[in-house]
């Protein structure tokens, strides 16, 4: 809704941070920024996809532009892309793990009456998303070392 | 710190086209609030200053703004925890401004009342004697107490990030109370909550970013509760959810005699 | 309960995935410049075993990137005819896509 429009409707000046809000995790601490790694590398992998489908699609086409097209796939800048794409899928497979099994309580344990001062559960218990963030950090440093060697 | 600078966004919406910063030094003394930094302005420097609350002591929820990009109760944070001298005051982000710092809470009220935030009961037996009293455990009433603290003061839903986008999400306070009811055996009103939450701008917009718990100044921890909804609502989905015995209608018990000697005026007393 | 079996696929599929991908990519990765030959790619393309593979590859990763699509795109504020609209577009899309990609593997079995 526009400034204009949801002015008029409530009377007041609308301030909803919009896309901004995504982006900009500011001072909130760890899950906050990986909410916004997980729908970035989704977004990323998505954009791969569609081109991944394009290039499968020269198989159609026989040897020679599929050869040709490995050929050009093959190269430095195309490299580096890749190593981009296997990143993007370790961060968004393992945080996707974690979420699933967050988004279910699974790691939480039961709810206790709040005693001050107050520390809410995914800090209470944040070993898994260590644990997450410790095997991102392997898996990426592991594909680096396969792409450069 | 023996002076802060407050930086206060200002509004007038028969004036401003948009909302402007205006700076007050205010003197500091050990132990003062943000609300008190606001006090001193209004009474002391510019009296035309909006903002709003009531307790000054974190219950009521009423002076929620935006604190250095945080936020926060303004009773409720010390300057000193600011570890700063220059303290910027806005209005709650995702909620309209009303004026200065006031932001329109109601958005917040009225997707509460959607997800039917009380006890529901359709058994003739409770309707019969609504006086009654509903059996609970020590260990039931833990299941949900954490959630039954809130305040409503919308720090939650100024810290979420699908609430920044989308309008029409129910967001952390809503999700978050829904579950408070759904885990009370003295209700029976789940199913309606699911057709509440299960909507395409439901629970299942919450992407666990974990944001409304960091700012929850009373420790309810919605982002907690809305997994634990949708925990409830996936069982059920599948099946699995095991069926729940509703709690027991049972009389008051009769008049125990207090330990301390209740006042003449007092309604206990008469 | 319709959105929760649709989060119920998303984790499903997403679950699949890390299997499949991860798989998908090992050994694209691990083979180096021969997995992607011309005389490996017709000869994995002879196999139902891998047939099988890219078909449910295809399935899992289209209907977990098209649902996270219209996650996001929802939470544009989009109004509920407009989210009806989508949900239509995208399921159009969504088998367009399979469709074609999986063609692909198909043709050349």
């Amino acid at each position: 809704m526009d400034m204009k429009r949801a002015r008029a409707r409530t009377g007041h000046l609308p301030n909803r941070l919009g896309v901004k809000g995504w982006a900009w995790a500011g001072r909130y601490t760890l899950e906050r920024y990986l909410y916004t790694l997980h729908r970035v590398t989704g977004l990323g992998l998505l954009l791969y996809l569609s081109m991944h489908l394009i290039v499968n699609g020269l198989r159609l086409g026989g040897e020679e532009p599929w050869t040709d097209a490995m050929g050009v796939l093959g190269s430095g800048g195309f490299k580096a892309g890749e190593y981009l794409v296997v990143a993007a899928f370790t961060i968004h497979a393992l945080n996707g793990g974690r979420l699933i099994l967050q988004h279910l309580a699974f790691t939480f344990g039961k709810p206790k009456p709040p005693v001050y001062p107050y520390v809410d559960v995914m800090r209470r218990r944040r070993s898994l998303t260590w644990i997450v963030l410790g095997l991102i950090a392997v898996g990426l440093v592991f594909a680096l070392i396969e792409f450069v060697v | 710190m023996e002076q802060v600078t407050f930086k206060v966004q200002r509004y007038d919406p028969d004036k401003d086209i948009k909302p402007y910063i205006q700076e007050f030094v205010v003197p500091s003394k050990r132990g003062m609030t943000v609300l008190q930094g606001l006090i001193y302005i209004k009474e002391n420097i510019d009296n035309t200053l909006s903002f709003r609350s009531s307790c000054r002591m974190g219950i009521c929820g009423s002076c929620g703004v935006l604190v250095n990009s945080f936020p926060m109760l303004a009773c409720h944070t010390p300057l000193e925890e600011l570890h700063t001298d220059r303290v910027e005051v806005r209005s709650l982000p995702n909620f309209p401004i009303v004026r200065d710092v006031v932001a329109d809470l109601t958005p917040l009220f009225e997707k509460h009342r959607s997800v039917k935030p009380y006890v529901i009961r359709p058994d003739a037996d409770h309707a019969r004697r609504p006086e009654a009293t509903l059996l609970q455990s020590k260990e039931e009433l833990e299941g949900y107490v954490q959630f039954a603290y809130c305040v409503k003061c919308g720090l939650c839903m100024a810290a979420c990030p699908t609430v920044a986008t989308d309008a029409h999400f129910l967001g952390p306070q809503p999700l978050g109370q829904a579950y408070r009811y759904c885990s009370d055996r003295r209700d029976q009103g789940d199913n309606d909550r699911f057709k509440v939450a299960d909507t395409r701008h439901g629970v299942w917009l919450c992407h666990l970013a974990g944001a409304c718990s960091e700012a929850c100044p009373k420790g309810v921890d919605p982002a907690f509760a809305i997994q634990l909804l949708k925990r409830t609502m996936v069982a059920k989905s599948l099946g699995l959810r095991k069926p729940r015995k509703p709690a027991l209608v049972v009389e008051i018990p009769p008049a125990t005699k207090p330990k301390i000697e209740v006042p003449e005026f007092t309604a206990g007393g008469r | 309960m319709r959105e929760t079996r649709l989060k119920i696929l998303q984790y499903v599929t997403g679950a699949g995935l890390f299997i499949i991908v991860g798989y998908h990519l090992w050994f694209s990765q691990m083979g180096g410049d021969e997995a992607t030959s011309w005389e490996s790619v017709t000869e994995r393309a002879q196999s139902a075993g891998w047939l099988v593979f890219y078909i449910l590859l295809l399935v899992f990763v289209i209907y977990h990137g098209l649902h996270g699509l219209r996650t996001i795109v929802l939470e544009l504020s989009l109004p509920d005819s407009a989210a009806r609209t989508l949900d239509w577009v995208l399921l159009a899309v969504g088998l367009a896509i399979l469709g074609y990609a999986a063609y692909i593997p198909i043709s050349a079995f």
